[in-house]
């Protein structure tokens, strides 16, 4: 009788093999064995074989998967199976394999790759159709919440208003306050080299004010108030709390999204202005310190440049980015389907849409501001 | 051991694979179950009864170590998971054990196969194919061989529990435990179901705790049951199913097995 790791290899009298299992009652032990037969069997391809189990009591799991990939190889490669002493544990779990009553799954075709394209090219169109669609649909609920004004639910946008607004100041007032800093601090190293130091308050005001404050506002917004929207709107989807409200006769536009659109679109210009604030005040630390400006003189030259145009410039971007923030943020949430994972890709959609949404509207700002000469 | 309510019997199964001795459970100061001891036979159905907020869900967090008892023990499967050790037990305890939310609770970014496949994956060291065999076995057992690749987004809630409960089982754990796997489900998928774990208690001789309110669910499968209620803050019968349902002259025991309201309410 020859050894091998996990069974003794014995043989019948007509010489073929008999593989005597050691023990299967632990998943790894089978594991083993698993791999030890079937390499037996590739390397001596005998034209019978007989599983003798005499020597294992227990079965589990592993041990009916195990002698079903015997039972596959054997049949796809011709050799005659029989065994000897399956324990009973391992007999009524391949009885229960085999009772699988399943029913058909639905067939799934892979598609080729130009469907898939084609596919791929559809979604966005039904994508954009939809949206298009949500956005006329708040058309439509905001006139029809100007015209029932009383019944507008005012506590819900003072609640997202301090969530949005509010509860944003201190990170905006930091990062704010940074990039004035490290503008100013660029512009001071070439700047010097002309004498022209004073030239450090209109670059930062001037960029501050009509590019980045709105911008920096516009990010933030995405990154907080964007993905909590869809977030909290897709959770109520997955908990059917907007089934509820539907067949309340809620409208769910008007109940859900009104209140965080108004919000946000009050919010995005206040927050604007806060944020040109304390940019500027980020330039004014590095002109008096870095390059011996005085508060006075730094006001005085940003007050020439700063016209009135450059700040309704400014707000009239941060209103559109808050409403494009607004208004990805509930239709992300709306399009949630079942399940934890639909929500956090709604969420990172919403986040990722808004972003490039709100670049693409300051370019074509930028574009019309430089047309009509604004 | 003797509880309230106790109906002793002879019993065909084996050794206490779990013993709960004078348990309190709660939440903070909110002690919702006091002084109960009981213990699970092996290779037993095991019901856990009672009423809407008794505290059967907290009694089953308790047994599969999620919620520390406020005082007293458990014991599972020899392992004292709430001792001094609890957390080296509670490691040692989990391998042998497999839990049936009441979802399903699949997690949603994984297809059924790779739920499945999940436990025996961490837990073992088997060739990658002979896992997917166990995986389709398991798929296969609970009639879902053919969904190997599917989300459970894509799933109705029978399924998604048939293929919680291959999940549960991927590791032959000792002890399944069931939180209310018929609830939500129609009568018939409901009675698979319950074919399925008398099946697998058969089989593999797995001890099952029931956590259930469903009267058909534990004439089906269940051999002693224990009956929690909330005004009394604990058990108030433990012992075979079919002795407390026909001999328990507990009137809260009486109403709860032929689905009566309280006096109260019932004559108004």
């Amino acid at each position: 009788m020859m050894e091998y790791g996990t069974f003794d290899l014995k043989s019948t009298p007509e010489g073929d093999p008999v593989v005597v299992l050691r023990e299967l009652r632990e998943f790894d032990q089978v594991g083993s064995a698993w791999s030890d037969v079937l390499n037996f069997l590739k390397a001596e391809r005998p034209k019978r074989l007989v599983l003798d189990f005499s020597r294992t009591r227990a079965g589990n799991s592993a041990g009916v998967a195990f002698f079903k990939a015997v039972e596959l190889y054997c049949e796809q490669n011709g050799v005659e199976l029989s065994q000897n002493a399956v324990p009973q544990v391992l007999e009524q779990l391949l009885r229960l394999a085999k009772s699988d009553a399943g029913g058909s799954a639905p067939s799934r075709t892979p598609l080729s790759p130009i469907v898939q394209i084609g596919a791929f090219a559809w979604d966005v169109v039904e994508e954009v159709h939809d949206f298009i669609g949500f956005v006329g649909l708040f058309l439509v609920r905001s006139v029809k919440s100007f015209l029932y004004i009383r019944r507008f639910r005012w506590k819900e946008m003072a609640y997202y208003l301090q969530l949005c607004g509010a509860d944003a100041m201190p990170i905006l007032a930091l990062l704010s306050f940074l990039i004035g800093l490290v503008i100013a601090f660029q512009a001071a190293v070439q700047l010097r080299q002309f004498g022209a130091n004073i030239y450090v308050a209109d670059l930062v005001s001037l960029s501050i004010v009509r590019e980045l404050g709105p911008l920096l506002t516009g990010v933030i917004l995405a990154g907080r108030s964007g993905s909590a929207f869809a977030a909290e709107i897709g959770t109520m989807k997955v908990n059917e709390e907007v089934d509820a409200l539907t067949v309340m006769g809620f409208d769910v536009v008007g109940f859900l999204a009104l209140p965080k659109i108004y919000a946000l679109v009050l919010a995005g210009p206040l927050l604007t202005l806060f944020a040109d604030v304390m940019g500027i005040i980020g330039g004014i630390v590095v002109g008096i310190v870095g390059l011996d400006l005085t508060l006075r003189s730094f006001m005085q030259e940003a007050y020439m440049i700063l016209t009135m145009p450059d700040l309704i410039s400014g707000l009239m971007k941060s209103i559109v980015f808050a409403l494009l923030i607004a208004l990805i943020g509930c239709f992300r949430g709306l399009q949630t389907e079942k399940g934890a994972d639909s929500v956090g890709r709604q969420t990172t959609s919403a986040v990722v849409s808004s972003l490039f949404l709100i670049i693409l509207a300051d370019a074509v700002f930028t574009v019309l501001f430089h047309v009509f000469d604004y | 051991m003797s509880s309230p309510g106790e109906i002793q019997s002879a019993s065909a199964h084996g050794l206490d694979i779990i013993k709960v001795e004078e348990a309190s459970l709660g939440y903070g100061e909110n002690v919702l179950l006091r002084d109960m001891s009981f213990n699970v036979r092996s290779g037993e159905i095991f019901t856990v009864l009672g009423g809407s907020g008794c505290g059967k869900s907290t009694l089953l967090k308790a047994l599969i170590g999620l919620l520390p008892p406020v005082k007293g023990s458990i014991i599972v499967g020899g392992e004292e998971i709430t001792g001094p050790d609890s957390a080296n037990a509670l490691r040692r305890v989990r391998r042998r054990i497999g839990v049936l939310f009441q979802s399903g609770a699949l997690l949603g970014s994984l297809t059924l196969g790779e739920n499945v496949a999940l436990p025996l994956e961490e837990f073992t060291d088997l060739p990658k194919e002979l896992v997917w065999d166990i995986v389709r076995f398991k798929l296969q057992l609970v009639g879902l061989g053919r969904y190997e690749s599917f989300m459970p987004s894509e799933l109705s809630g029978g399924m998604k529990k048939r293929a919680g409960l291959a999940r549960a089982m991927a590791l032959d754990p000792e002890i399944l435990f069931c939180d209310e796997p018929s609830a939500g489900l129609d009568p018939v998928t409901a009675a698979e179901l319950d074919h399925l774990l008398i099946q697998l208690n058969e089989a593999l001789g797995v001890t099952i705790v029931v956590i259930t309110h469903e009267l058909a669910s534990i004439d089906a499968i269940s051999h002693r049951s224990l009956m929690l209620d909330r005004e009394a803050h604990g058990i108030i019968a433990l012992g075979e199913t079919r002795r407390l349902k026909e001999e328990s002259d507990d009137p809260r025991v009486q109403a709860f097995f032929r689905r009566q309201a309280p006096r109260e309410e019932a004559s108004r």
